[in-house]
């Protein structure tokens, strides 16, 4: 029983930082259409300009969390205003051509500016150490992801349902030129939508350092884990998504538990299973 | 979502000149590799490393391009025919290349309908993850059944025989390439010829418009599992050419990796013309080749500027924006 | 065909002689992609060599050319090898990282009468493929051997062995479990994981139930060494008293700023620590670092390098600058120096190179960066391996 809950604690921990890096790419590819493969490279860029804060300036986990999102987005506008805004509305292969290159780009310049290492975020003090919860113990670090991922689920939904910007959002991917035609300024919503999914990849970048470590091929060796996750959700779903994580989180690590040798078999046939099952995710829509 | 092509303009040529395009075709291909050979005669194994790379780009392409099955998977189809070329001679002393060729078509083929039953059954982004857990499922399988495959330290004691008990496969690589040539054109002879039967407009037909083709009777998905099956055969020949030119197969074969490197070349030449796929991996791979070797260290950004490059000036691809480029021209002095 | 071929291997002959004031040393190695750090380890160990003796063999001039494999990719191996022999012309071909590289290009050398230097790719097998092979790196048997004998003498009689599921990982757990049973213990579970692990909590749970009192584990070094150490520290194995043992690719040095406090007292046993206290390591450290331009990235493939280049030096003394594969080869066989790991020698009969292994534990040092702190020597150990696969 004890195992059972073990497990559990563990899956949900997994599943949340997965959904932390990964909604933001759910956002872009659901509500702008953008198969963004870029996704894992800006989380990368968030958690190397987060570690040079707070490892090489020493100025503290919040300061470094806050730097990489905003830097992050900075460095990304005059990406989306150069490149991205060329491929909105493109075929998908275009866009998986075009966001493949900038992830080379980017982790060619990540190699050579800061180097093939390892590069790890020091904690803040309240979040170094392990809690014991009677039975085992836990990092805190993870519990802190764990409520990240919950506080970013709910603000994401709260904007997009309840907020106008999240109407002229809705709007503006429904029906681009009937949005326009009623003064909505489509550019403007793409631009901050954006900048809204560049600025979570970076926190997923920053939070999730833990599990993910930061180095060069970071852009690439996890963009298969995030794009299958918003797939399994269904793109553009939140609650899809956060579904889809804590799923494959649970199945991965009971897989992991129970048959390590076969960990990677478990995963892939649960996800070819959940697709057959739902074509289009778990919240996908019809387009 | 669906899978929107852009070079319709290829496509859609009248017949009547397709004999003649097949001929040049041909022609080009030929020339090619004359030039090839002639030019860069020190460079043969890179140069059979590129036929063995197009003929799984043309398989990608009769699936993605003809069809519109996107798939970052189609690795696995290429790896199962350089494994079953690979263990026919390794475990079973089976060194005919013309057998090991045979048997890397068979096993691409059964691989090919195993992946299409799996793949066909979402659409879009969801098909596109679902070709993913593929090529990781074959990947793994391949890594766990090592006695037969050799796991992770490859697959080697692969000794082809001489090509018509004459011309041995050595260290220059001269018969490695011709055999490579040889099937190359044979490919795609039988491609072209396979594209304009009444099968290959069917495919056309079901990537623009599924619904209207059930509606005239076809069904889309016996015709596209038809299909994949073809291309796993293409894609087999490529395998087993790689197996029987390099002696060697590894899991890299079978790697998400090699599946997007295709699926990239496929797009920087252009989906939906056999042309396309070979110029984008032939542009591609002697890219990649001179700048991973003018600066070793850091040539994936000149790749990847590439890439770029190509979305924001030739968005049909390399060559289906030069086609674009010269009919418009065409018509214009009509 | 085959008169082009003589005609080939004539005009080869030839080129040899009339250029035989620039000798080429073909280099292949993971210089980009997820592996560059090691690459670039292999730039450091050859550069210092050269700074420290000269690029000038006699009147020969020694001139590198590298090549990059990003990941293992025997095809390209191939092709890249083929075309360094045939195009560039190279006399030696050096590097290899990934033993599926290095297998790939051996059928070769007898063809092209060219040595091969491995530097790196650690599969006992690969000596076996062709004679015409030396290596000056390691074997996953031979540093994984003594740990065994050193987990037991610390009074420890179960332990469970988690592995990553490729070569290597086999490798170290066939030889763990070799020695560890022959010494008297226990192996409790063997447990084998995907390379592509993220998350290691549910590990450590199937650790802590086994019941073992100590792990040996072996992983690539990089963030899934960085995931498993963390892991093992938060889950609280470390403070139930579970010992860590590993061969010391786990605590390579350029991962110990990453790895922080979380890895002090990790024991492990390896060919070199760049702590390694001796005049030529602190030659060598000083030269590799300048090379590689970051202390802190500096690690064991260079001195694998290092070496590597001595041995190619003493085959090009011995051969006079001419193309003979065979009698640059036999001329090394035997040879014995002081490497910057210590004294080492050419095994004559595997060509594999017989060193000392050293058994280290992760500690902070002078100046206040981690070091992997050499505390027991095993001398002159040669490779188990060969003799196990056999």
């Amino acid at each position: 029983m004890q195992t059972v809950f073990s497990i559990a604690i563990d899956a949900l921990a997994y599943g949340m930082v997965l959904f932390v890096i990964s909604i933001g790419l759910s956002v872009t590819m659901g509500l702008m259409r953008v198969v963004n493969l870029a996704h894992g490279a800006f989380a990368m860029i968030g958690g190397y300009i987060a570690s040079y804060v707070a490892r090489d300036l020493g100025m503290g986990y919040a300061a470094a969390v806050i730097a990489a999102v905003v830097i992050t987005i900075v460095i990304a506008i005059p990406i989306e205003r150069l490149l991205y805004r060329r491929i909105y509305g493109q075929p998908e292969l275009t866009q998986v051509l075009m966001t493949i290159g900038i992830t080379f780009c980017i982790i060619g310049i990540a190699n050579y500016v800061m180097g093939p290492t390892l590069k790890t975020i020091p904690l803040a003090g309240p979040l170094q150490g392990s809690a014991d919860l009677g039975f085992r113990a836990i990092s805190i670090h993870r519990l802190f992801a764990i409520i990240c991922g919950l506080v970013v689920a709910l603000g994401l939904w709260l904007v997009i349902e309840k907020t106008s910007f999240g109407v002229k959002l809705r709007a503006s991917v429904d029906n681009a030129a009937m949005a326009a035609a009623l003064g909505v300024r489509t550019e403007f919503v793409y631009a901050v939508s954006f900048a809204v999914a560049v600025g979570l990849a970076a926190f997923g970048g920053v939070v999730g350092a833990e599990l993910l470590p930061v180095e060069p091929y970071y852009a690439l060796r996890y963009m298969v884990t995030f794009l299958v996750v918003v797939s399994v959700g269904g793109a553009g779903s939140i609650p899809g998504a956060l579904i889809a994580c804590l799923v494959l989180g649970a199945i991965d690590t009971t897989g992991r538990y129970l048959m390590p040798e076969f960990g990677e078999f478990f995963f892939y046939l649960a996800v070819i299973a959940i697709i057959c099952v739902f074509p289009r995710g778990f919240a996908g829509r019809v387009t | 979502m669906t899978v929107a092509m852009n070079n319709e303009t290829i496509i859609n040529r009248p017949r009547s000149g397709a004999l003649k395009w097949d001929l040049i075709g041909i022609i080009v291909i030929v020339v090619c590799a004359a030039l090839g050979y002639v030019l860069f005669p020190d460079n043969l194994a890179l140069l059979t490393r590129i036929l063995a790379v197009a003929l799984l780009v043309l398989s990608l392409d009769l699936v993605t391009g003809y069809c519109g099955v996107a798939t970052l998977g189609h690795a696995a189809l290429f790896g199962s025919g350089a494994y079953a070329a690979g263990i026919l001679s390794a475990h079973f002393g089976i060194n005919n290349p013309f057998l090991m060729t045979f048997g890397g078509i068979i096993a691409g083929a059964i691989a090919g309908l195993f992946c299409a039953v799996i793949m066909l059954r979402a659409h879009g982004l969801p098909q596109l993850v679902l070709s993913i857990a593929l090529i990781y499922l074959f990947h793994e399988f391949a890594n766990k059944a090592s006695s037969w495959t050799g796991g992770s330290d490859g697959l080697a004691g692969i000794m082809p025989g001489p090509v018509f008990g004459l011309y041995e496969f050595d260290l220059f690589g001269h018969t490695a390439y011709f055999f490579g040539v040889a099937l190359l054109l044979i490919v795609f002879v039988l491609l072209r010829i396979l594209l304009r039967s009444p099968f290959g407009l069917l495919c056309r037909g079901i990537r623009e418009d599924p619904l209207r083709i059930r509606a005239m009777g076809a069904s889309p998905k016996t015709a596209l599992v038809k299909m994949y099956v073809i291309s796993g055969a293409v894609a087999g020949t490529g395998g087993a050419l790689s197996a029987i030119s390099t002696q060697v197969v590894a899991l890299d074969a079978l790697s998400f990796t090699q599946s997007a490197e295709a699926l990239v070349m496929l797009v920087l030449g252009g989906t939906g013309s056999l042309f396309g796929a070979i110029a984008g991996t032939l542009i591609f791979m002697l890219f990649e080749d001179y700048v991973s070797a003018a600066n070793p260290f850091h040539w994936l950004t000149m790749v990847g500027a590439l890439l770029i490059a190509v979305v924001l000036f030739a968005p049909k691809g390399i060559y289906g924006t030069a086609v674009a480029r010269f009919s418009r021209r065409g018509e214009g002095s009509q | 065909m085959k008169k082009i071929i003589l005609y080939a291997l004539a005009a080869l002959a030839l080129n040899s002689t009339a250029y035989a004031d620039v000798i080429k040393v073909g280099v292949v190695g993971p210089f980009s992609g997820p592996f560059a750090l090691q690459g670039k380890n292999f730039k450091a160990g050859i550069d210092a060599y050269m700074a420290l003796n000269g690029k000038k063999v006699g009147s020969d001039t020694i001139e590198i050319i590298y090549r990059d494999i990003p990941t293992a990719d025997p095809a390209q191996s191939k092709a890249l090898a083929q075309e360094l022999i045939v195009k560039e012309k190279v006399k030696y071909l050096a590097g290899f990282y990934f033993t599926p590289d290095a297998m790939a290009a051996t059928p070769i050398l007898k063809q092209g009468n060219v040595p091969m230097v491995i530097m790196n790719a650690a599969t006992s097998a690969i000596m076996k493929t062709s004679p015409l092979v030396v290596r000056t790196s390691f074997t996953t048997w031979q540093t994984s051997t003594p740990i065994a004998k050193v987990a037991f003498d610390a009074g420890v009689k179960k332990v469970i062995s988690v592995v990553s599921d490729y070569g290597p990982g086999i490798d170290a757990e066939n030889a763990f479990k070799a020695g560890f049973t022959k010494a008297g213990g226990e192996v409790v579970e063997s447990i084998r994981i995907p390379l592509a692990t993220n998350d290691f909590s549910p590990i450590m749970q199937r650790i802590k139930d086994s019941g073992a009192q100590g792990v040996f584990a072996f992983l690539p070094s990089g963030p899934t060494t960085l995931g498993f150490v963390k892991a093992y520290n938060d889950n609280g194995l470390k403070t139930a008293g579970i010992k860590f043992f590993a061969p010391g690719d786990l605590t390579q040095e350029s991962d110990l700023p990453a790895l922080g406090d979380a890895a002090l007292g990790i024991q492990t046993t390896f060919h070199y620590a760049v702590s390694h206290d001796s005049p030529e390591n602190k030659t060598f450290v000083d030269a590799a670092a300048k090379a590689i331009g970051n202390k802190a990235e500096l690690s064991f493939p260079a001195v694998g390098a290092y070496d590597g280049m001595h041995v190619i030096y003493k085959m090009i003394e011995a051969t006079g600058g001419k193309q003979d594969a065979e009698k640059a080869v036999e001329a090394v066989k035997g040879l014995s120096w002081t490497s910057p790991r210590g004294p080492v020698s050419i095994d004559p009969e595997s060509r594999h190179i017989t060193q000392n292994i050293y058994l280290r534990e992760v500690a902070k040092g002078t100046d206040g960066t981690y070091i992997n702190k050499e505390t027991k020597t095993f001398e002159k150990q040669g490779d188990p391996g060969l003799a196990a696969t056999k």
